[in-house]
């Protein structure tokens, strides 16, 4: 698939309301104003809403007491609020536990994808090596492949591993993300290779230019796997659900949040707040590195 | 290198011998602890339950100094996973709580302990067991589990809503047609007040609830020699219409999808009556509350158990005899009193269950407890222990929940769950 | 040895050991399943008990006479249909709303985006309570005027509308972003020449905008119809597969083949992993067929 002439070096990210000076697509006509703001708003205001809604309905949900969650009419601004629910939540459940564990598990992952990822994409964009474009194709051609399909031999081979029940089941299979060698090879491929060729002159190895010169002009894409690998581990739920059978020592969040929801009755005020407690660290990273993330969704994507 | 080969093969010699136990039947002659015994036992109790048990344990522990037992947490929905998964490793547990559901996997597995010789010792007292535990324990004709725990299905329900509506609050001579007449009249679809409650996730809890009144009128889950289903009879229909009509007809009944959100509607006051166990009275502080025992059709007011029981499993070494001899202790009276008493659990022997005196505290400790105890005596029949049970159960509760719904009529909907059930009978096995 | 020669020879054993973890995890975890998956399907294998036996393509004719496989097949299919058009031609409306230099735009980009962000979890808690059919703030909202109830995931027919709902608002996010940064690579020149010789907004958006968005609506098709024929979390933690299955998907079935039927010693994982290589199958065949139809369609700026 041929690239198209998207020019994503120089281009702000989409977020960012810069981007549009004279760009937007449109011509902006002159027209008569009825009202005092731009009538985009009245779509765009009940858009962000809707969107939001959830979001707030939970915080709101959080801050009540369980019987002001079951009123009906819905109570809308509970008067008091219970800040208390999010003590009590982390009291009743296990819930430092599953912190520490997904924590855990994330940063390992994170940081280890970060290391062999470069180190592999590095291989693939730079050095010639027997082999390299058949490994690279059938590492692509994993990439095709559902999750449904390996999700039971996969599972088979971490319990003939024993590493069923443990966290060593979360982490190990994950430590490389093949989405990350192909997405940091797309990326080295663009730098300049002179700085390289011109160090490679003086006599540097591999692995010095590798990380004195590549990682340092890399930092958006690698910010960007970093981000992307932290969501995707964070948020899984399907593999902690298959290989965490007994042990509950070993629950993730979302597995802690999925048990949550008692066998007769679910604990709403107390649920929510624990919800809100396991987005936070997600939100945070999402607003520190948004501008990373998004452009790195938007070209990674729009790029063959 | 001589001297390294014998070390070997010594530790070899000593390795294969000590990987004896495993596959027998329990009439192996008994061999004898040669010093003290520690047994893993693993259970599934939590906050009050397992303040109680480890009382009892550490109890035991002191008196016993030969036979010690250390006791694992397991999440009881996890139990046959988890026993599952040891016995792979070839190391399962001494004694483990088991689902009585779970009884026609647990009969395939290596070295699980066949009681039913053991129980007829006098120290046992066999008998004495709700008659529906016993049944339950009781797989092919071998007893291979020892009860642990039983509950029943009662009707809870809430007294200032019936005085609200000036109702008489149910008694045990109520029928079907009684409980349908006052669900209707304690329901108020404007102001989200319903007059009953239903567990609508099609899993066995919506079929156990259907049970009791399929019972009630005669009718059964499956024929005598267990290879047909019965349900789809007239009783059966009969008794689902009396659902439907409720839920479908006079909409009284609020239905639980999700199955998670009964016990709180029902607490904050919006739900008339439920038919539930034990296990919920504690999460009802807001309601002042009433048990009675199910309504019935012509005086047969039968209900149903959820029995889970102990399974022991030989791992050589004198530990069998060493469980055996633990879980007699555990199951006698006294223990059984002491243990209902700090948790709520109903006793799981008669005896206990129709001794006024323990009834009389247990009712003080527990309000309306002493109901669920003597609604015991009303446990006759179980439902049927077989591996296909598990799908017949999936085609029943599709079906009831089908016909709740609105979605089908009755008979066609037990027709069909009828149909299916037969198919996995025919199959014998899921 | 030449100094050529050392230094070639110096190139693959860099290379190697570059590559040496990665090749190695992916080869265990990534490639050696793919594999052990497709042995799987054709034998009857327990998930614990290490018993196997072949019985060739007897998973995959079962397949055609079971009922729940063929409800299965059907609900992804109708949620794929209903999931992956709604969200694009949502996203690309709300790209186009938000491509444009307003007070607050900033804010609304950002909270277009933040469903993205959160979990599957988080989400399903969040849409179960809002759409409760009894003491859900939606149908509050709604009697008010005058519209419902709504049962939603309780009711049968329309769980499945309630779950398009449910992943369009978690995903639109994502596709928005896509479509944006390819709209504001619209060269601003061609859409000023064209309405100098008078076209209309319209046909200046069909001739012009639409065509230049060619590759990123193909990578959107693309990835939803994979995502939508993979859906599993939402259903797992918010439906269960229910109410009476209609809303079980491949996914969701495979699961509690292998994972909740199979696992107390019943040997289902053959059958399961029969069910998984059809739908990798099916996904297979529709990723190139789409990329085959895009390659004729699609415009590209050389």
């Amino acid at each position: 698939m041929s690239s198209i002439a998207v020019s994503t070096k120089t281009a702000p990210g989409p977020l960012d309301p810069r981007a549009l000076a004279g760009e937007t697509g449109m011509v902006e006509r002159p027209r008569r104003r009825f009202l005092p703001f731009d009538p985009w708003h009245l779509f765009l205001a009940p858009l962000a809403a809707v969107m939001l809604l959830p979001l707030v309905w939970m915080v709101v949900t959080s801050l009540e007491t369980l019987a002001q969650t079951r009123h009906f009419p819905p109570i809308l601004w509970p008067g008091r609020l219970q800040f208390g629910n999010y003590a009590e939540a982390i009291h009743k459940s296990a819930f430092g536990t599953w912190f520490w564990n997904t924590t855990v598990v994330t940063v390992t992952i994170v940081v280890s994808n970060l290391i062999f990822c470069s180190l592999a994409a590095y291989a693939f964009a730079r050095i010639r090596f027997l082999g390299r474009g058949v490994i690279y194709f059938v590492l692509l051609a994993t990439l095709m492949v559902p999750l449904q399909v390996v999700l039971i031999p996969t599972f088979l081979i971490v319990k003939d591993l024993g590493l069923i029940d443990h966290l060593g089941a979360l982490i190990v299979p994950n430590l490389v993300s093949v989405f990350g060698i192909f997405m940091l090879t797309q990326f080295f491929r663009t730098l300049p290779i002179e700085l390289e060729e011109a160090a490679r002159i003086d006599g540097a190895s591999r692995l010095t230019i590798l990380l004195r010169i590549v990682v340092p002009l890399s930092l958006p894409a690698l910010a960007t796997l970093a981000v992307i690998q932290f969501m995707w581990t964070w948020n899984d739920f399907l593999w902690p659900l298959v290989t965490i059978l007994t042990n509950q020592n070993a629950f993730t969040l979302q597995l802690g949040l999925a048990t949550f929801q008692g066998a007769h009755q679910t604990t709403w005020h107390l649920l929510a707040a624990a919800n809100i407690m396991s987005m936070l660290p997600i939100l945070v990273l999402f607003l520190a590195a948004q501008r990373f993330f998004v452009r790195g969704i938007a070209t990674q994507g729009l790029k063959g | 290198m001589r001297k390294r080969f014998f070390v070997l093969l010594a530790a070899f010699g000593l390795m294969t011998s000590a990987c004896t136990g495993g596959g027998d039947d329990g009439n192996t002659p008994s061999e004898s602890p040669s010093g003290p015994v520690t047994l893993t036992f693993w259970h599934g109790y939590s906050d009050a339950e397992a303040d109680s048990l480890k009382a009892l344990l550490d109890e035991w522990n002191a008196a016993n100094p030969d036979i010690q037992v250390e006791s694992l947490y397991v999440n009881n929905d996890k139990a046959l996973q988890k026993l599952t998964v040891a016995l792979q490793g070839g190391e399962p547990p001494d004694i483990t709580y088991q689902y009585g559901s779970s009884l026609p996997q647990l009969a395939e597995a290596p070295g699980l302990v066949d009681l039913t010789d053991w129980v007829k010792e006098p120290d046992v007292n066999w008998e004495d067991f709700i008659a529906g535990a016993r049944t339950a324990a009781t797989f092919d004709g071998k007893v291979l589990g020892l009860p642990a725990l039983i509950d029943d299905l009662a009707i809870v329900y809430n007294k200032t809503l019936f005085d609200d509506a000036g109702l008489d609050y149910p008694s045990d001579q109520w029928t079907w047609d009684d409980l349908r007449a006052a669900a209707k009249a304690l329901t108020n679809t404007a102001d989200k007040r319903f007059g009953f409650a239903y567990p609508m996730d099609a899993s066995e809890d919506s079929v156990w609830h259907y049970d009791p009144l399929l019972w009630q009128l005669g009718g059964s889950i499956l024929n005598e020699d267990e290879s047909q289903a019965a349900f789809n009879s007239p009783e059966g229909v009969q008794a689902l219409e009396v659902l439907t009509g409720m839920a479908v007809d006079d909409k009284s009944v609020y239905l639980d999808i999700q199955n998670s959100a009964y016990t709180e509607i029902f607490n904050s006051g919006r739900i008339g009556m439920l038919m539930t166990g034990p296990w919920d009275l504690s999460s009802f502080p807001d309601v002042d509350y009433g048990v009675e025992i199910l309504p019935g059709f012509d005086g047969d007011h039968q209900t149903i158990a959820g029995p889970d029981m102990w399974c022991v499993f030989d791992n050589g070494g004198g530990r069998k005899e060493a469980a055996l001899k633990f879980l007699t202790w555990l199951t006698a009276p006294d223990q059984i009193k002491k243990e209902a008493l700090a948790t709520g659990h109903l006793p799981i022997r008669l005896s206990v269950a129709q001794d006024t005196a323990f009834l009389d505290d247990f009712g003080a400790t527990f309000p309306g407890i002493d109901v669920f105890a003597e609604n015991l005596a009303n446990v006759v029949q179980a439902r049927p222990v077989l591996a296909a049970y598990p799908s017949i159960s999936e085609a029943m509760g599709l079906a009831i929940v089908s016909a709740m719904l609105g979605e089908s009529e009755p008979k066609a909907a037990l027709d069909e769950a009828a149909a299916q059930s037969n198919d996995a009978l025919a199959l014998g096995a899921g | 040895m030449t100094r050529f020669r050392r230094f070639l020879v110096s190139d693959h054993l860099a290379g190697w050991t570059f590559i040496l973890p990665s090749v190695v995890l992916v080869g265990l975890f990534g490639l050696v399943p793919i594999v052990w998956g497709l042995i799987l399907s054709f034998q009857k294998a327990g998930l614990i008990s290490p018993e196997r036996e072949w019985v060739g393509f007897e998973n995959y004719a079962r397949i055609l006479s079971d009922p729940k496989a063929r409800q299965a097949a059907v609900n992804t299919i109708s949620y794929t249909v209903l999931f992956v058009p709604i969200s694009i031609l949502l996203a690309l409306f709300v790209a186009h709303a938000l491509n444009r230099k307003i007070a607050l735009i900033r804010f609304y980009r950002l909270a277009v985006f933040i469903p993205v962000v959160t979990s599957t979890i988080a989400t399903g808690i969040m849409f179960l309570w809002l759409l409760d059919k009894n003491f859900g703030l939606a149908n509050w909202l709604l009697d008010r005027i005058g519209v419902g109830p709504f049962g939603f995931f309780e009711d049968p027919h329309q769980a499945m509308g309630a779950l398009v709902l449910m992943t369009v608002w978690g995903w639109l996010g994502f596709d928005t972003i896509i479509y944006l940064a390819a709209l504001q690579g619209v060269p601003q020149e061609l859409i000023e020449a064209a309405a100098i010789d008078g076209a209309s907004r319209w046909s200046s958006f069909w001739r012009i905008t639409w065509p230049m968005l060619g590759p990123a609506t193909l990578l959107l098709v693309v990835w939803s119809t994979i995502s939508a024929l993979q859906l599993f979390d939402e259903v797992f933690f918010v439906t269960k597969g229910g109410p009476l299955g209609r809303t079980s998907v491949v996914v969701f079935y495979v699961y509690r083949l292998a994972f909740e039927q199979g696992l107390g010693g019943l040997s289902l994982a053959g059958y399961a992993a029969a069910i998984a290589y059809v739908l990798f199958l099916v996904i297979l065949v529709l990723t190139l067929a789409q990329f085959w139809l895009g390659r004729r369609v699609i415009h590209y700026q050389s």
